[in-house]
């Protein structure tokens, strides 16, 4: 080798390593700027309302990360919508019907499992249905042209109101009033010896998603596709598909997540829809969070989870409602919506040291 | 029979406002390049805010001034991200919509203790225009200030020198650039012209309808604002008219349960949900309908990066 191709050799290795610094740091001021932000635009709205920031934050952080068991349990459903979110948006979609996908997939599930008496099946039945209501939403956007931030909002309503009339009307438990038909005990979902099952069920999902994404040829068609449909042309595949399949992977990630949630957790679904409403939407703020990678889904999911368990703590010992995390989760979402300012700000600082 | 559609038409005018205001604005804000998701945020925050200021002042008017405001604070913040920030639009309309249901819910419960609804404030009194023997025709005020700002803000986009800047800026912002027009800080009035009605819209869902702040009382007109956007082709006539249109459908969605129960005396409570589906499903149907036809603005959604 001669000694221009080595020195070459060695630029451009030295340079992949600057950028690939370069993203690190990005990645890691964009996340934890956004959640000190989060935090800073919370307190300022706790002392506004007139409560002692530092004392909801201190019981937020202390009682939300105390059950291990509760606390996986509960990141179980916010995972799948994590994924239903982030999956889409790889290919382009901004799949917001990850609430609705939720309330079909546990809906479905519990009268899968009402009927058959078998966890396995409402698994899937659920899982199959989300997976359905995505694709659909997928299809509109291909084939009719429909924004997906509109049809998914639609869908959302409709199936909430539809699914509260089965319940309260057709498929409500005569013993109990406002509950639904409960999941029969012998296709319930137990922990085993205080290991969550289901949270091990999403967490087997979210590897084979990662899997799908970054092993397979749709999950690599799903990639380009999110970057630029032309180029998806241009390689001889049909970027439509790959957002159907996108949709359909993602919708079946928040049906799981329903399944799951019913299954596992809740046995039954109220006439409120209590138990599932919002968590469709806390998937957005976990899909961005965790940088639209199953793994950081999988710990922005944790992280989440926490910020609910501690925001129903802060609310029982304070009286702050727990809508404390939507306020979180919203400025987490908007600070992360500007990586310009990030990429900028590592610029900066990277420049800053190789003049030093 | 009579009584009925009188009836329908005044229910129509009322649900119209906040549609056709949010829609006109919103595509004043799409016509120069910039898509504000947030709007349902902006209705959700407006209409506390101005719980708020009606609850303490007992003056609606002063209600509708105070929501105004907030709709252009919100479009300031969305235009700062979104102009000069280069943010995803998407997603900071998406996060502010979660901060502002966060942010009044919180403030609900911190102010009134109650994680429903508010206590009534005054409303702003509707023309009354009495027809035939018992009904009256009411007419709010807004819904004639919605219809003139549908017809302005056609006028001013299509006829004005001003309104070609504003769609230069959606379709080609480089270009308008290279004629002299300032893409930044033609975007950001845009947007808060947008916002700004969009407040006013939200303050009227509290002082000149419902009367109380409730936590599902944008329930995604916001959305369906958008969706009318898209339905109107990006103009105001239309835009004014899908307004109504989808104000008929939010209406009957509201007045055939309760006329049922009138006339049958049965009692509906299941069944009321399955009602309350109608303006959704029939947005999604209107909009796969109609949507393959329209031609959105070409620069739409997309950060303007100066060389």
């Amino acid at each position: 080798m001669s000694k221009g191709s080595l020195s070459k050799l060695i630029e451009t290795l030295s340079e992949r390593l600057l950028t690939e610094r370069r993203e690190y740091l990005a990645t890691l001021i964009e996340t934890s700027s956004s959640l000190i932000l989060a935090l800073l635009a919370g307190g300022i709205v706790l002392a506004v309302l007139g409560y002692d920031p530092l004392n909801v934050y201190n019981i937020l952080f202390r009682y939300g990360f105390g059950n291990i068991t509760y606390l996986l349990d509960k990141s179980t459903p916010l995972m799948m919508t994590g994924l239903a979110f982030a999956i889409p948006l790889i290919a382009g979609l901004f799949n917001i019907g990850g609430e609705s996908q939720l309330y079909i997939g546990a809906f479905i599930a519990l009268l899968a499992a009402y009927y058959t008496h078998s966890h396995v099946i409402g698994i899937l039945a659920g899982t199959i249905a989300g997976g359905l209501l995505g694709a659909f939403i997928g299809i509109l956007r291909v084939y009719r042209g429909i924004n997906e931030v509109i049809s998914s909002i639609m869908v959302n309503w409709i199936f909430f109101y539809l699914i509260i009339y089965l319940i309260s009307g057709v498929y409500y438990n005569p013993e109990r009033p406002h509950e639904s038909i409960p999941i029969p005990k012998d296709a319930r979902i137990y922990p085993i010896s205080n290991i969550s099952v289901i949270f091990a069920i999403a967490v087997l999902a979210s590897i084979l998603y990662y899997i799908i994404l970054f092993h397979t040829d749709i999950g690599y068609k799903m990639r380009v596709t999110g970057l630029s449909t032309a180029s998806a042309k241009y390689a001889g595949f049909n970027p439509d598909l790959s957002m159907i399949y996108s949709m359909l992977l993602g919708g079946a990630a928040a049906g799981l997540g329903g399944a799951l949630l019913v299954l596992g957790m809740t046995y039954s679904i109220d006439d409120m829809l209590s138990a599932v409403y919002g968590l469709g939407f806390t998937g957005i703020g976990i899909g961005l969070l965790g940088r639209l990678h199953p793994i950081g889904i999988i710990l922005a999911s944790i992280f989440f989870s926490g910020l609910l368990i501690g925001g129903q703590w802060v609310e029982l010992k304070t009286g702050a409602p727990p809508e404390l995390a939507d306020t979180l989760i919203g400025v987490i979402v908007i600070a992360l919506a500007i990586p310009y300012v990030y990429k900028l700000l590592v610029s900066r600082l990277i420049q800053r040291r190789v003049i030093e | 029979m009579i009584e009925d559609i009188i009836n329908i038409i005044s229910n129509t005018l009322i649900s119209m406002v906040p549609l056709t205001l949010a829609s006109v604005g919103e595509v004043i804000t799409e016509k120069s390049g910039i898509v504000n998701i947030g709007l349902e945020g902006i209705f959700i925050l407006s209409a506390f805010t101005s719980t708020i200021v009606t609850f303490h002042t007992a003056d609606p008017y002063l209600g509708l001034i105070s929501g105004i405001i907030i709709g252009f604070l919100s479009g300031l913040l969305h235009g700062v991200i979104s102009i000069y920030l280069k943010g995803d639009q998407i997603i900071a309309g998406v996060g502010f919509n979660s901060l502002a249901y966060g942010v009044s819910l919180l403030s609900l419960v911190a102010i009134w203790r109650s994680h429903g609804s508010s206590p009534t404030v005054a409303k702003i009194p509707v023309i009354l225009i009495p027809i035939g023997g018992y009904t009256k025709l009411s007419i709010p005020p807004l819904s004639i200030i919605a219809i003139i700002v549908g017809i302005a803000a056609w006028w001013w986009l299509y006829k004005t020198p001003s309104g070609l800047k504003i769609r230069a800026c959606g379709e080609d912002p480089r270009s308008a650039e290279a004629m002299g027009v300032n893409v930044y800080s033609t975007r950001l009035y845009a947007t808060l012209i947008g916002s700004t009605l969009t407040g006013l819209g939200g303050a009227y869902l509290v002082v000149g309808w419902i009367g109380q702040f409730t936590k599902f009382i944008s329930a995604g007109r916001g959305f369906i604002a958008l969706a009318n956007v898209a339905f109107s082709n990006w103009n105001p006539l239309y835009a004014l008219m899908g307004g109504v249109f989808f104000g008929f459908f939010d209406a009957i969605s509201i007045y055939i349960p309760i006329k049922l129960q009138q006339t049958t005396g049965q009692v509906f409570t299941a069944e009321a949900s399955l009602f309350r589906i109608i303006p959704y499903l029939t947005t999604l149907i209107v909009v796969g309908i109609i949507m393959k036809k329209v031609r959105m603005p070409r620069a739409l959604g997309k950060p303007y990066i100066k060389e």
